[in-house]
């Protein structure tokens, strides 16, 4: 099954927003992403086709954006910032015990294929810092506690 | 044209067209001004900062709207508060630039100590070293020491094949994207680009295949650092161990202009074909080259080169003779017999025209033609309406019309290719196509017309009244075409009907307008100007004489046959003499491109074993049968003809090797502004006048009936570039892509 197979509908609705098939690239990686779980080589080259666009291009907009993922990542996929005032509120330690709760590092994805720790920067959401975003969604004024309560939760839910 | 800007650089003055850049208009004066990322051929992105210059405009006065003024009358400089990138600021009236401050040249330094941090400076062992803009520019700029850690360098993959052709150092790389832009902006093949970002910014391709362009070798030139480098050329030579010979390619009717970068090599004891670059000519590839042209040179020195002439003995054995009797043999065979001639269109144009004089003046009983048949059915309407003596690719643009009919230009004439893509990309000319199938081109098209296989003719001569009509308002009218799928008669009918269009349309014998032929080899035009117009013999003849002819197909049946080739082709083997000729490379000669452009190719590399330039070869028998030549050399071959054919009239050796200042300037100590192409030595050639152009010519239409789709002509594979054949095919590094189309071929 294709990209094109899954979601015609949705690719139909994307295209025609833009007067070029070019310009459907992001929210195209998007879908593709959100189907796959990372920008697959593979998804590359159905976008690539989409949009009429040569794989070599696709690929670049996928390695300059940090959202998009290359490799595969787990079924949550923590983002804790570590910029400046998060750091300030402590998101250093905070990212330091993120890695011992799951286990490993940043960057990477725990064994059972769960959770994808990363850092990035800024997301804009300084005044309830240290800041988080689960699959996208924010989590605000975290702590270690709230942390593994979180961690726990998201475990259970499977 | 009389809009030009006024400027200062270092206080002299200079005056250059609106929209100019300052690296350009310091170039116009000789200022130099350092660039990596900045390419005259490209457009500009100011990434690399190393064009930092200081810039002012004149002082206005917010209340008056005045130029302030001080009390001798000179306008008031308002310098910008940060250096400007040079490359990408235009100039404007009254600008002041200084390039040499102390806060300038701190700039550079500091930007070459950046882009050293972590560059790997193994010059030693890198291509190109010795040619590198890096390495010249930090001689020139740079620190002789870093103040970043040498344990902090970051390291990276330094053989990384983008394609079976390229190779990418990553570490050399200072991510300049010229090749990026190149790929993008000139070849229009998106096959390189930029992944991830900042210290991590890379290279990459990811196209199925990779860097799949016919164009890739010219990004190698344009890197302003070894980073990527050949598969052909790398770690084979060191450039100041290079001799260049100025050449002239001889694989389309382009005629690139070519540098032969060659080594004497202790190895095999004798000199060598280390590289093919391009040499500049503004008129005819710019500074660009095809890979084909690049990369196929390797039949120079090809292991299985004849290099005795071959005389099949009593036993039937092709063996080894000496010239004196292998001579004597053919001069004897042909002495009073009937003898048809058949030469290949590679084949230079002072070889050609004694090869005609030999059916004309000396053979009684002859007829000489020109193989492969198809084109010479046609090359005299091609040449009547070719393309205007000043015609010049870079006027073409608005209001301008390009047909393209029956061919693909691409495959067929790459360069032409970039540059008529250039007109209609970035000048604005339309396009039409007409084709039985899609081409890159297509791309471009404002309009497309798709016939039915072999049908170019019929469509052609069905639609000459309605183009006409459509056409006579464009501005020019340059009509590309090629011999597809047709018949000699369905060609010359097309061509007939094209050159029918630019009368009605009143584009005949124009600059920048006329017919432009899809030949197949460099040098069609010049065997079909060089020849005697003779009746072709039918049937068995006595003696075949065949001179660098590659189709079986265009073989007479003869009783004895004699071969000047460089190869023991399969025609060879059947042949009763074989002489071994010398290739383009071993000797001099003349070519004359599709559009009639006459151009001069020096000897760079001694001849192979006891081989002859096939000139030699006929004037040797030519004097066994009693003519009374005495050429010493082609110069004295080509003065002899240009008495004769009134086309090539007042061209001489002396006037073909003149070179023009061209621009942008190539090639000269600053190889960081246009790249390692060479410039123009050995002459940018000389295009003579279409017979519409001359007074007196009577350009009247003449009716055409395409004749019936010819069964057999269904059958010709359509030209591709890396079609097999015994030159390319002894190309190791093109070995893949000869493979593949060939596949493709025999698939479709």
């Amino acid at each position: 099954m294709t990209l094109k197979d899954k979601r015609s509908a949705d690719i139909e609705i994307i295209l025609s927003k833009y007067p070029t098939k070019r310009s459907a690239v992001m929210p195209l990686l998007y879908l593709a992403q959100e189907e796959y779980g990372y920008c697959s080589d593979e998804a590359i080259r159905e976008v690539a086709d989409l949009t009429a666009l040569d794989p070599t291009e696709v690929k670049s907009v996928v390695g300059f954006y940090t959202m998009f993922f290359e490799e595969k990542t787990g079924q949550y996929v923590i983002e804790v910032c570590d910029d400046l005032p998060c750091a300030l509120k402590g998101a250093d330690a905070f990212v330091h015990h993120c890695e011992r709760k799951l286990g490993v590092r940043a960057g990477q994805t725990t064994p059972d294929g769960k959770f994808t720790l990363r850092t990035v920067m800024c997301i804009a959401a300084c005044d309830r810092a240290p800041v988080a975003q689960v699959n996208r969604e924010y989590r605000y004024s975290l702590t270690p506690d709230g942390f593994d309560k979180m961690v726990d939760e998201l475990k259970g839910t499977v | 044209m009389a809009d030009l800007i006024n400027l200062t650089i270092d206080g002299i003055p200079v005056a250059v067209p609106r929209g100019m850049v300052i690296v350009d208009a310091a170039k116009k004066i000789d200022n130099d001004i350092p660039v990596f990322c900045y390419h005259p051929k490209l457009k500009p992105v100011g990434m690399c900062r190393m064009c930092l210059v200081d810039v002012g405009t004149p002082k206005i006065d917010p209340a008056t709207k005045q130029v302030v003024r001080t009390e001798d009358g000179k306008p008031v400089i308002a310098w910008m508060p940060k250096l400007q990138t040079a490359c990408t600021t235009p100039v404007s009236e009254g600008m002041a630039v200084r390039t040499n401050t102390k806060q300038v040249l701190d700039a550079r330094n500091n930007v070459l100590e950046f882009l050293l941090t972590s560059h790997p400076l193994d010059c030693p062992i890198c291509d190109k070293g010795g040619e590198c803009p890096l390495q010249n520019l930090t001689l020139a700029h740079g620190p002789g020491l870093s103040r970043f850690e040498y344990e902090a360098k970051q390291h990276n993959a330094k053989h990384v094949p983008l394609g079976d052709l390229i190779f990418l150092d990553r570490e050399r790389c200072i991510q300049c994207s010229r090749c990026i832009r190149f790929q993008d902006d000139v070849a229009d093949d998106h096959v390189l680009q930029f992944h991830d970002r900042g210290r991590h910014m890379e290279i990459v391709t990811f196209s199925d295949p990779p860097f799949d362009s016919y164009f890739g070798g010219n990004t190698t030139d344009i890197c302003p650092v070894g980073a990527l480098t050949t598969a052909d050329f790398r770690f084979k030579a060191r450039p100041w161990e290079l001799d260049s010979t100025p050449s002239v390619c001889t694989h389309c009717p382009v005629g690139c202009n070519i540098s032969l970068n060659t080594r004497l090599e202790t190895r095999t004891g004798g000199h060598e074909i280390k590289r093919v670059m391009p040499r500049q000519n503004e008129q005819v590839n710019e500074i660009w080259t095809c890979d084909k042209g690049r990369f196929v040179h390797h039949f120079t020195r090809a292991e299985d080169r004849l290099t005795h002439p071959l005389v099949r003995d009593a036993r039937g054995k092709l063996v080894e003779s000496t010239w004196e009797a292998a001579l004597q043999l053919v001069a004897d065979k042909a002495r009073g017999a009937r003898v048809s001639g058949v030469i290949g269109d590679r084949i230079a144009n002072e070889d050609a025209h004694l090869f005609g004089s030999l059916f004309s003046d000396v053979l009684k009983d002859g007829a000489v033609a020109m193989s492969p048949a198809i084109p010479a059915a046609y090359a005299d309407i091609a040449r009547a309406y070719g393309v205007g003596k000043d015609t010049d690719f870079k006027q073409l643009g608005k209001g301008d019309t390009i047909l393209v009919v029956n061919g693909d230009l691409e495959e067929s004439a790459p360069v032409w290719f970039l540059r008529l893509r250039q007109a209609v990309v970035d000048r604005g000319a339309k396009l039409v196509i007409a084709h039985d199938r899609s081409s890159k081109m297509h791309r471009y098209a404002s309009r497309i017309v798709t016939y039915e296989l072999g049908m170019a003719a019929h469509w052609a001569s069905e639609q000459t009244t309605e183009l006409s009509a459509e056409l006579k308002s464009a501005r020019n009218v340059l009509i590309v075409f090629g011999d597809e799928k047709l018949s000699a008669e369905g060609a010359r009918s097309l061509a007939r009907s094209l050159a029918n269009i630019l009368i009605e349309s009143g584009h005949a014998g124009k600059a920048n307008s006329g017919l432009l032929p899809l030949y197949p080899h460099a040098n069609t035009q010049g065997v079909f100007d060089m020849l005697p117009a003779t009746t072709v013999t039918t049937g068995k003849v006595d003696v075949a004489w065949l001179v660098g002819v590659g189709n079986a197909a265009d073989v007479p049946q003869a009783d004895f046959t004699v071969v000047q080739e460089l190869f023991l082709t399969d025609i060879a083997n059947n042949a009763d003499v074989v002489l071994p000729a010398l290739s383009f490379a071993e000797r001099d000669g003349s070519f004359t491109s599709g559009d009639r452009r006459v151009q001069r190719f020096y000897r760079a590399l001694p001849g192979l074993g006891q081989g002859k330039p096939d000139w030699w070869i006929i004037q040797e028998v030519a004097k066994r049968l009693g003519a009374t030549w005495q050429y010493h050399g082609t110069s004295e071959v080509f003065a002899q003809m240009a008495q004769h054919n009134p086309y090539y009239a007042g061209l001489s050796y002396e006037t073909l090797s003149q070179a023009e200042p061209q621009w942008p300037p190539v090639g000269r100590a600053d190889l960081y502004y246009g790249g390692t192409a060479y410039d123009n030595s050995g002459g940018i050639g000389s295009r003579y006048a279409a017979p519409a152009e001359q007074s007196g010519f009577n350009s009247s239409l003449e009716p055409v009936v395409a004749p019936p789709v010819d069964m057999e002509a269904l059958q010709h594979l359509p030209h591709t570039l890396y079609q097999d054949g015994e030159l390319i095919r002894r190309s190791k590094v093109l070995s893949g892509h000869v493979r593949a189309q060939r596949k493709e071929a025999e698939t479709a």
